[in-house]
């Protein structure tokens, strides 16, 4: 029988490891073969994914994505240490709700450094010559939000949309250099940060319950997004590049 | 700071005309205490104090003087 995706000897970073859906996406890419380089911010969240990993082969480095300057330096430490790599997932970010009165410019910059500005500096110096192998893929997290207006949401919204744009560019840039640029927009999924803006906001929002009958099959798991990541990463994905793929439970139906 | 300036804090992620609120005024009395405002009040309570609101703290909140004893026990 063929195996559809199989990772074996292949290197993948993933940007943002730590927790939700980058975490699950360590874990399912290690299932399926991956070596994987795990990026973040905490160590002790790192080391978590890294236990939760199969196979030995994985390593990780603390860094804070959102300190543009430091990218460069880690990107040629990787290179030095690890190799030339052959898949990129950029799961960092910050989601915010930050009504536009409250949305001074310090926060709108500190949002758009690491969902956008830190994005495209990643894939700059991941596809620096030498760091990266022929038929190197990168995925992008994303968002629905990138394609829909809510109120509280500029920030996070405008920046998720900057970013799909940034891929479609980066996709007919890269393409003549065998690189694959593609990003998954999820709608809301299950994760730390969804409970815990559930708790702060939920009493004092009323958006949930009506986005739940349009997103009608329901939250998104952590790892329904990761098996995403996964094919676009993948071979079998050879094909598509600049898209931004839905994962959404039904939302854009409506 | 003082209760002066905490109000005058409240009054401005109220939007509402400085002079409007005392210690006594009943929330939902006030037009602009609403959904978009009480979102600002959460960012306003971790911004300046660091208390990260839940829901239930602000739906907690009946009196500008609720909200000032939350400011009052960080700063």
């Amino acid at each position: 029988m063929r195996t559809l995706i199989d990772f074996t000897g292949k290197r993948i970073i993933i940007v943002g490891a730590s927790s939700g859906i980058g975490k699950q996406t360590a874990i399912t890419l290690s299932t399926l073969g991956a070596e994987l380089i795990l990026i973040a911010r905490r160590e002790e969240k790192l080391q978590e994914t890294m236990s939760a990993l199969e196979g030995e082969t994985h390593v990780y480095y603390v860094a804070d994505i959102s300190e543009l300057d430091h990218i460069e330096a880690l990107f040629k430490k990787i290179k030095d240490e690890q190799g030339g790599i052959d898949g990129l997932v950029f799961c960092a970010g910050i989601n915010a709700t930050l009504p536009l009165q409250q949305l001074k410019p310090d926060k709108l910059k500190g949002i758009f450094d690491v969902n956008f500005f830190a994005f495209v500096e990643t894939v700059r110096q991941a596809t620096k010559r030498g760091r990266f192998n022929e038929g190197m893929r990168i995925v992008a997290v994303s968002s629905n939000a990138a394609i829909r207006g809510d109120k509280a949401h500029t920030a996070y919204s405008a920046s998720k949309a900057a970013m799909n744009a940034a891929v479609r560019c980066l996709a007919r840039e890269l393409a003549d250099k065998k690189v694959y640029v593609n990003a998954i927009a999820p709608a809301v999924t299950n994760t730390e940060i969804y409970k815990q803006y559930s708790e702060r906001n939920g009493e004092v929002s009323d958006n949930e319950k009506s986005l739940l009958q349009r997103q009608y099959l329901g939250l998104l798991e952590t790892v329904d997004v990761a098996e995403s990541i996964a094919y676009l990463l993948s071979p079998a994905a050879r094909m598509i590049t600049g898209i931004t793929l839905p994962i959404d439970g039904g939302l854009s139906t409506n | 700071m003082t209760e002066q300036e905490k109000i005058a804090l409240i009054e401005e992620t109220l939007e509402v005309d400085e002079g409007t609120l005392s210690p006594e005024t009943v929330l939902e009395d006030v037009d602009e205490y609403d959904s978009m405002t009480k979102l600002g009040l959460i960012v306003l309570m971790d911004d300046e104090f660091g208390v990260k609101l839940t829901g239930d703290m602000v739906k907690g909140f009946k009196t500008v003087s609720d909200i000032l004893a939350v400011m009052n026990q960080k700063g």
